[in-house]
Order: structure tokens, then sequence, then C-alpha cells
């Protein structure tokens, strides 16, 4: 079925699948690899985009329901301000690894940051508290957040 | 001696008076193209360039724990429109045998399945629903066999056999005999006896197993795979397709985590790719979801070990008695490997005179038995590190006190009766972390605090563990590379050595040629995890910079001294007081008198010096004897201590973590902030192994929860505070620079701190992994079990 949304600024249309999962819309059909592939059942954290400004696990999203919202993934913050400085705290802090887990986080933080709703560390905490990373043991995740808010 | 000679470069720049680059503050060059997501992974190069043209490879699992496979129906899954191959082991064209340490497991199920999740056919379709759909019509006629699932069961059954040809059950077995244990124990004063058991860990890798295979006419086959060693990957899919090595490329691209897994299941991920697209001729694509991930790839086992240890009223060691069974699942894969090291390190890394140790490996109709950092040694520290502390309660010592007493020192004899001649810094590192963690006081407290059994407790528990570095005994092992200076004085390094998030090519290996040639960490390029470059080994058993920065050293070493010597010649200054700094050469007490590296290098090239060099290096081991144990373990340890606060819910059964401090003796530090990742990452993850996850198995021996929803790892709401690691800079001779290895260093005491800490706090003696809310609850005599 044709459904048509807004991807990082730009109107997409697609020809889905009903049945059709976000995440699968934007890697194979829209080439768009920061959203990452990982548990597929909503508990990793890894595919999170950002739809209408609200972090989501684009792997529980069914692509016929983005008709007419707008989606955003990492490749559309290129340029901007606060994802740059998201982007900036996690490299120099040292919180990146392997990379798999970090545009979800990224989207996250941005999102919480973006609507004021990241102001202490615990609020960081929640807002985070859906993306798993295995690698960083999330130290120097937490600390780039902290730096931000401070 | 050549200026060339490897040990003349290594022991050039250990014995350095100062470093420009080297454990300084480094950004990994790989970090910001992974934040704004432009770093490929296996799947992204799919995603980007084949999709469409490649075929999806599915698999299909065993359901039963043990059977024999009578025949094979394949029509049905054939018919459904864009099959392209039904594969099983009749179809492939080379030997059906990628068993590790033992030739006993093949690639596809054949004769029998041995647990339940083993692959017996892969589907290979046009789109990933049809091979989905068509994997659930291969129709395999099985006929169920007994199964044996507990290891102890195992060993006494010789009815039931998971590999009959093996003539038991006991797969591999391993033993040290030192001194005279039963002298020993009649010397101890005090003597503690225990059975401890511990449980399997998955990995939980956000990235999951893949890899693309693609074929040529030629009938070579390239391979985009995750994998942790591509040379290995490579061979195993040579043998498979019985083509020579050489017709075989493997490229592992940055890998979504690895931690072991990916070493075992890798090579296999890739030659199930590559035996689609050779029979096909197309493209081929496998990625395991999530719940074939769990089920399939091997874990760290479960083990039980039952341990006595003796030691007289001065606080010496005088005996330990030691026998470890490891779960070892339906294919031994690296469990001898896994077994020997762990039974080398039983001990601890103490001093003991008098020691009896016996190792097994039991093969059950479970899922096998893996890598996983630590590698067998976490488990048998946790049982040696909790036997330390009831000793010392018994002989009224504190425990740090009581462990300084026989801790290794340069000079000690190990377990293995092997003299440590250098690079011992444990002690050292014992000491700092107590009196930066307030042990001593902190112990007290607490256990004030406790008598008032109020519902919160307080606890304080150390560890300390050691871990050999390199191949266990006098099991060859090796470091290479390639370094290339360009025209325009950029530099290009080759390595087998992959990224998985530990960031050794992206760092250290970055650091170490910006080190010795001078130029900037910009102009130094590391192309990585290739069969193009030389076989460097793995990237597991935390070699990555340890071992794999060696042949960069060195190569990088042989290049400086040819340009020494040419610099030398236009300064008219001897090589040996150049110094190699910012993109010049200069005389040490004239900076101003340079010549520019792009001058110098272009020079070079006119005058025919050669500016590729290579930086074999095979590590110096001596003699050990399988038969008693003894002798040369390991080139050296690296050491690790940590000491971990927590607080118990005595309603509940709920342990916390609240802080850790951890002090390393594990040679130079290259990197800084990227140990203090692995030593973070490593915490948090020896957390979730000692106190959350568990895989469940089912009757049939079926693991019940492959799912991120019932298998829990911790989230950020699990984090302690982790301390910035205190670092005793004891240098090996022949690591890279100085370097030991890291990665797997903090998990492995982990577990013997956490557990050290509620036995603390409760005044319990846990003996059991993972420390749940029940297993708290039962030990407190809330909750009879």
């Amino acid at each position: 079925m044709r459904v048509s949304f807004k991807l990082n600024n730009q109107p997409v249309e697609v020809d889905a699948e009903p049945n059709e999962v976000l995440l699968d819309t934007l890697r194979l059909r829209l080439k768009v690899t920061s959203v990452k592939r990982g548990c597929e059942r909503g508990e990793c954290g890894a595919c999170t985009v950002l739809i209408d400004g609200e972090p989501v696990y684009s792997c529980l999203v069914l692509t016929p329901q983005v008709e007419g919202r707008e989606v955003v993934t990492l490749e559309g913050l290129q340029g901007d301000e606060l994802a740059g400085r998201i982007v900036k705290a996690l490299v120099e802090e040292g919180a990146v690894q392997c990379g798999f887990c970090t545009p979800g986080f990224i989207l996250t933080v941005y999102a919480g940051l973006k609507k004021g709703l990241i102001k202490t560390l615990e609020d960081a905490k929640k807002a985070i508290e859906g993306n798993l990373c295995r690698c960083t043991g999330y130290v120097k995740i937490l600390r780039a957040v902290s730096r931000l808010i401070k | 001696m050549s200026l060339e000679d490897p040990y003349s470069i290594l022991e050039k720049y250990l014995s350095a008076e100062s470093y420009f680059v080297v454990g300084r503050e480094f950004t990994r060059v790989d970090a910001l193209e992974k934040a704004l997501g432009r770093a490929l992974f296996t799947e992204d190069y799919f995603v980007k360039y084949v999709y469409g043209n490649a075929l999806f490879v599915k698999q299909v699992l065993s359901p039963h724990p043990h059977a024999r496979i009578k025949g094979f129906h394949l029509k049905e899954a054939l018919g459904v429109s864009g099959v392209r191959a039904v594969v099983t082991h009749r179809d492939i064209p080379g030997v059906n045998q990628v068993g590790y340490a033992l030739p006993d497991q093949p690639l596809l199920a054949e004769g029998k399945v041995r647990y339940a999740g083993e692959v017996v056919a892969l589907v290979a379709a046009e789109s990933w629903e049809r091979a989905v759909e068509a994997s659930q019509l291969v129709k395999v006629d099985y006929e169920p066999l007994p199964y044996v699932l507990d290891p102890l069961e195992a060993m006494s059954r010789s009815d039931v056999l998971v590999h009959e040809e093996a003539g038991s059950n006991i797969a591999f077995r391993t033993k040290v005999r030192k001194g005279d244990v039963e002298k020993g124990f009649s010397e101890a004063d005090v003597v503690v006896e225990n059975e401890y058991r511990t449980h399997h860990q998955e990995h939980a890798y956000l990235e999951t197993e893949a890899a693309l295979a693609v074929p040529d006419s030629e009938g070579r086959v390239t391979v985009v795979g995750a994998a942790q060693h591509p040379h290995l990957a490579r061979d195993i899919t040579a043998r498979v397709l019985g083509l020579p090595a050489s017709r075989v490329k493997v490229v592992v691209p940055y890998l979504g985590g690895g931690f072991g897994g990916k070493d075992d299941e890798g090579p296999l991920t890739v030659a199930k790719a590559a035996l689609v697209a050779y029979l096909t001729g197309r493209p081929a694509f496998i990625v395991y979801s999530r719940e074939e991930s769990i089920k399939v790839h091997p874990k760290r086992e479960a083990t039980i070990i039952r341990y006595k240890s003796g030691a007289n009223r001065d606080g010496k060691l005088t005996a330990i008695d030691v026998t470890i069974i490891h779960d070892t699942g339906a294919y031994a894969n690296r469990a001898p490997f896994i077994l020997w090291r762990a039974t080398m390190h039983a001990s601890g890394p103490y001093e003991v005179p008098n020691a009896r140790v016996d190792g097994y490996a039991v093969y059950t109709n479970k899922v096998y038995q893996g890598s996983f950092r630590g590698f067998g040694n976490p488990s048998v520290q946790f049982a040696a590190e909790r036997q330390m502390d009831l000793l010392a309660e018994k002989l009224g010592l504190d425990p740090v006190e009581f462990r300084l007493k026989n801790i290794l020192r340069p000079g000690s004899r190990t377990l293995t009766n092997q003299v440590l001649d250098h690079s011992v810094g444990v002690g050292e590192a014992l000491e700092k972390v107590s009196a930066k963690s307030g042990w001593f006081q902190k112990r007290r407290e607490y256990s004030e605090y406790n008598k008032k059994a109020g519902r919160w407790r307080r606890g304080i528990g150390v560890g300390v563990a050691w871990h050999g570095i390199s191949t266990s005994r006098g099991v060859p092992d090796w470091s290479n590379a390639v370094v290339k200076v360009e025209k325009d004085g950029s530099v290009t390094v080759y390595t087998g050595i992959v990224e998985m998030g530990q960031g050794s090519p992206t760092s250290s290996h970055v650091q170490i040629v910006s080190e010795i040639l001078g130029v900037p960490p910009e102009n130094v390029r590391v192309v990585f995890g290739t069969t193009e470059a030389p076989d460097t080994g793995a990237t597991h058993a935390s070699r990555g910079t340890g071992i794999g920065g060696i042949g960069v050293e060195v190569a990088a070493g042989k290049i400086r001294e040819r340009l020494a010597r040419l610099a030398g010649d236009i300064l008219g200054v001897e090589p040996d007081k150049l110094v190699f700094r910012d993109g010049r050469v200069y005389p040490r007490d004239n900076p101003e008198k340079y010549v520019r590296w792009v001058d110098l290098v272009r020079e070079a090239y006119a005058k025919g010096v050669e500016l590729s060099a290579t930086g074999y290096f095979f590590l110096p081991k001596g003699r050990f004897d399988d038969t008693v144990g003894q002798g040369f373990a390991y080139p050296a340890f690296s050491y690790i201590v940590v000491v971990s606060e927590v607080e118990v819910d005595t309603e509940t059964g709920v342990v916390r973590v609240l802080r850790v401090w951890p002090a390393l003796a594990s040679g130079r530090i290259i990197s800084p902030v990227q140990v203090e990742g692995q030593v973070e990452g490593a915490v948090v993850q020896g957390i979730g192994y000692t106190l959350y996850e568990q895989l469940v198995f089912d009757e049939k021996g079926s693991i019940l929860n492959a799912d991120f929803t019932d298998y829990v790892i911790p989230t950020v709401m699990e984090v302690p505070e982790v301390e910035k690691p205190i670092y005793v800079e004891d240098v090996y001779k022949y690591g890279a620079m100085g370097a030991k290895g890291v990665g797997e260093m903090a998990l492995i005491p982990i577990p013997a701190s956490i557990a050290n800490a509620v036995s603390h706090a409760l005044g319990v003696n846990v003996t059991r992994l993972p420390i749940t809310p029940e297993y708290v609850l039962e030990l407190t005599g809330s909750l009879k079990r």
C-alpha cells in the first residue's frame, strides 16, 4: 500500500506491505542505515527514530501508521546544533565504542533535551533506560549527557 | 644484532624516557563516524549495496536435544516461489567439519542433532518472507534419542553418549599436580571446603551475527562478515567449500560487539553465507534473529567447582584441592582451552606450595561452550576468592591483609611452578585500591552498621584476579602487521585485528605509529579485520593491543630505523640521537635543526630506502608438561583488583552495587580513555552476569528466554559509580610498548567481589551465581527452598 510521510524533512512515498515495519522500510527501501536492527521486538532501542519529535522503536511501528507524519533519523540531524553538541559530547567523553547503539541513544537524548525533559542526571537515566548498550557500561554515556545539562 | 631485530625494537620503546602520544589523551579515530551514524556494519553493506540482488539465508534449527536424522524432505520447501536452494550437509562440497579444538562438530547437522537449536539446513530465497516460509516447510525425519542435560549425570552415564565415538561424555580433562597436597593440608590450621555453581551467560551483543558472501566467476568467494578473526573465518570457510584458503577473502567491518561470541560463531556465520553463495552463484546474506542468535551460538559455560583450601596460623596458604566441571554442551569447540585456563588460574594470584586441580569438560545435550570475556576464569576466580575470604575469617584476618600475605610478587612461583621474573604489579594494585576505597574503615563500619539488623545492609568485598596473556602453555602465538609510508608521508597499516568496540585499531595502533614515526594521528590509517593483511591472530583474549600492537610497533620501528639512518646522514647526527615528532625529525638537543617528515620520505623514495615493513613477532614460550600441569603457562599475567560496595534489601532480596573501585596491573596504558571504557563496560557486564542474567532451559534443554525481555541485561539503571582505575604500569617486555591486556580484565573479579560484599553484608556464604533476590532470601532464611 502507498504510504506518504516526511523523512528527514523530505516528502517520501513508499509502496509498503500492510504488515511491514518502519525499521524495514527505512533500512531496506530507503537505505537509512543509521537505524539499526537489534532485537525486532522493542527491547533494545537500536532502531529508535523520532516520529513527530517522539523517540519510538521503529521495529514496533507499522509503516502505514506513519502516513502523514514526520520521521527523523540521525541522517536528518546533520547540521542541527543540539545534535551536534550531543555528538561532540559523546565523542569527547569516549562514550562511543562499537557504535551500534549510538544513533538510538543520540535520538533519545535529543528528544529529551529538546523537550526540556532532561534536567538532572536522574532524568537522563530515565530517558535512556530503554536503550541498551553492551559495551560502555553506560558510564561515559551518562557523563556525556550530564555535560549537556550543566 | 640487526637494528631491525624485533627484540631490540621492543626493548627500545619499552625503555623510552617519555612518550608523546602513547599514554596521552586520544580521541579514537572512528568515534565521530559512528556518532554520526555513518559507520557501516555487516548488514549495512547488504542494505546499501546488494539488497535486491542477494539471496536471503534462513536457518532451520533442531527442536530436539538429541535425535538421529533419518532423512530430509525438501520438496515442499523448494516449491515455495522464490526459493533457490535448501542446503543440507549433503550439499557441502568440502569437509563438513568445523570443530575448533576437536574434530567433533559439523557446520550442518549430519547423522544426528545434539542440542535444541542446532542448525540442520539453510534455506535461500529471493525474499526474507519466502525464506522464513520455506524454512518452516523443511521436513526432517528425526528419531528422538535419550538425552543428558546435567553434567554430573552425563559424567556418570555411558548408555547415553552425546558423541558415541568419544566413548564417554567427558570431552577433555586437565590437571595440575604440585607439591604434596596431603602434607599441605596436614600443615593447615584452618581448612575451608565448598561447592560453587555458576551459570551460562549470553553475550547479547547489540548486533546479531551476519555475513554477506559474494561469489565471482573465478570460483573465489569474498565475504563481509561479523567475526573476530578473519583468517580463521577464511580457513573454516575454505575447508567447508573445499577451496584453497587463498581463494576465500574475508573482510570484517565494524562489529556491533563481540565479547568472544563472534570468535566462535563468526567463522560459522561466514561459512554459511559463503556456502550458499558458492552453490547458487549468487550473493547471499545471512542475519540471525535475536532468538536464533541466543539459541544457536556458544555461551559462557555453567560450572560446578569443588574447592578445598587450607592455610596456617601465619596466614599462608598451604594447599588447594580443586575440581572444575564445565558444562560443555553439545560440542567441544574451545572447551579444552577454556578448561586449561580455568585449571591454571584455579589458585587465584597467590603463592600456594601444594596443589591438586582436576578439570573436566563434559558433553551435554545443550547449547555448547564458547569464548566469553574471561574465558573460564571468572567462575574459578569467584570460587578461589570466596575461599580466600572464608579462610581469612577463620584465621581472624582482614581479607585484604590475608591476600597480601600470599599475593604473587616478582620472583614468585605460580600454581604451575612458573617463576614470574617481572611485570607482577598485583600486590601494589591491591594496596593502592584498598587505600583509595577506604577498605579497612568501611569494612569495620559496615559490620557495625549491619549489627543493627535494619532492612538494608551494607557490604564491601574485594576480588583479585590474574589472567594469563596469550595462549595457554606452549601453544604458538604471534603478532604481525604491515606498515607502509606512502609517497606523501601518510601511513597505511594493515592488520587482522578487528574493531568490535574495544578500539585497538582505531586508537592504540594509531598512537603507536604516531609515536614511533612522529606523524600526526590524522595521517595514519589502519586497515583492519581483513585477510588481505597478514594473519594477526584473533581479536580475543585481551590481545588486540597488547599482542596485536606488537606487529604494528615492530613494523613501524623497522621503518624508523631506516629513516633515522637517512636523516642522520642528512643532518650529520647519530641516528639514535634523533627525535621523530609532529612531522619533523631533529636532534634531541637541537629541535631547530630539523628535516621535515615529508621531505625525508621523498628523499627515501629517491634514494631507494624501502618504506614498507612487516612486523612479525613470534612470542617466546617455555615448556609445559600437560600430564602434571606444571611448567610455562603464559608469557605474562595481567592483574586486576576490584573493590565493590553493595546494599542488600533483606525484605526483597535485591542486591544493588553502589560503587566499584578498580585497580589494573596490565602493563603500559596506551589509551587511557579506551582502557577506562573497557573497565567500565566489563564491570557492568560482570554485574549483569553476577546479579541478573540467567539463561533458562526447559526440560528438553531448549532455551526459554531467547529475548531481551526475559534475558535481562543491565540498563543504565543498574550502573554503579565506577571510580577511575588505578594503574600500576608493570610493563611486560614482549607486549606492545609494554602493554599486557585489558579487555577481559574487569569482568573476571566482579562476581567474586560482589559475592564477597553480599556475604559481608548478610553474614552468609554465597556459593552460587547469579545472586538473585530468591537466592538472597534463601541465604537469609526468609525463603525456604
